[in-house]
């Protein structure tokens, strides 16, 4: 799966979450899975907000974490595609609405 | 343990009175064979309350047409629980009571900033060592090494904060079905996460290693976000609280030197 620039992000409202150390600890009530995310993704995670595109994000992560656009931009790209896999994130269309 | 009360349909109904970890419960039944093993089964735990939890064991008399704030289904046992009443239905053996027993106080502890964790849980000079773990971990083997009355339970751990400090409970939730432990309490020294080794060895865990040993061996059933985020708030707070180390140990008492003070 590819994120599509025009897309914008949200975290699945049904998921319990907490910060602790560097990383971010995610529980999926339905299935009573735990996940995690590292330094990164934690980064990534507090910044998704259901406004910004995986282009947006990867600018943050580039300024933050002193990487290259295009770097940045794959490294978000693929981060938001494993959560999207595992449904932690969702993504909705410019225009609103989602896209499940 | 109170007097039988009047008869409310059926058989006469009896009530009992107990409280885990200081959270009080009333149970009323009109089966004198599961009163009498929730009596024996409950008695060190036995304790009047000014406002307990009232649980209606299989009383048919109620109408359950209400929508259950929290509904579990244990192999045909069934719990519901709303604002007003917390109903056990179809409950056969002391077994499948036990068991929504569980279900139940691991719900209302969420709410008091507490759970339930796989663990046992031993007391010396006054403080709670809790051993967690999952099966065939060494629970039952570290309790077994310990003085007799030092442990407070081999199995189910209750863990609470109160006024900025954490507190291992007894709980009568005990392995193989063995009705022991004590109604008391002793402020947490440690969490220990249980490896089997040839040699004795105590590394510290850092909370985002506890969290990760924590949450697989918590007690919970709901599925419903809000329940999940309290919970997830309440054991990352002890992640973060309780020192946490990982106890590799064979099986002797010695590993009790390598703990800490």
């Amino acid at each position: 799966m590819t994120t599509k620039p025009s897309v914008s992000w949200q975290k699945n409202p049904a998921l319990a979450w907490r910060e602790i150390d560097d990383a971010t600890v995610i529980i999926s009530p339905t299935d009573s899975v735990m996940h995690e995310l590292n330094d990164t993704g934690s980064f990534l995670w507090k910044n998704i907000d259901g406004r910004r595109s995986a282009a947006e994000l990867a600018g943050l992560l580039a300024e933050s974490y002193e990487v290259s656009p295009d770097v940045a931009l794959t490294d978000t790209q693929a981060l938001l595609d494993e959560m999207s896999t595992r449904k932690l994130v969702v993504p909705i269309p410019a225009t609103g609405g989602d896209l499940r | 343990m109170s007097a039988p009360d009047a008869n409310a349909g059926g058989g006469r109904q009896q009530q009992f009175e107990f409280s885990i970890g200081c959270v009080p419960f009333q149970l009323r039944m009109s089966d004198a064979r599961l009163y009498r093993d929730a009596s024996l089964r409950y008695a060190a735990f036995t304790e009047a309350s000014s406002q307990p939890i009232h649980i209606a064991l299989n009383d048919h008399s109620i109408a359950g047409s209400q929508p259950a704030d929290f509904a579990y289904d244990f192999e045909g046992a069934v719990l519901r629980a709303d604002s007003c009443k917390i109903r056990f239905d179809g409950v056969r053996n002391e077994y499948a009571l036990d068991s929504l027993l569980r279900i139940l106080l691991s719900w209302k502890l969420s709410d008091r900033n507490g759970f339930l964790l796989h663990a046992a849980t031993v007391v010396r000079n006054g403080k709670a060592y809790v051993f967690t773990g999952r099966s065939g971990a060494g629970k039952s083997t570290v309790a077994s090494l310990s003085p007799k009355g030092s442990v407070l339970t081999d199995e189910i751990s209750l863990l609470r904060r109160e006024n900025g400090e954490w507190r291992a409970y007894g709980t009568p939730f005990w392995g193989e079905f063995r009705a022991a432990g004590s109604n008391t309490s002793a402020p947490v020294r440690g969490i220990f996460r249980l490896l089997q080794a040839p040699e004795n060895r105590r590394t510290s865990l850092r909370p985002v290693e506890m969290i990760r040993t924590l949450l697989p061996n918590v007690l919970f059933f709901s599925s419903e976000s809000e329940a999940n985020r309290r919970l997830l708030e309440i054991v990352g707070q002890a992640a973060e609280e309780m020192p946490g180390y990982e106890l590799a140990f064979r099986k002797d008492p010695a590993f009790w030197e390598v703990l800490p003070a």
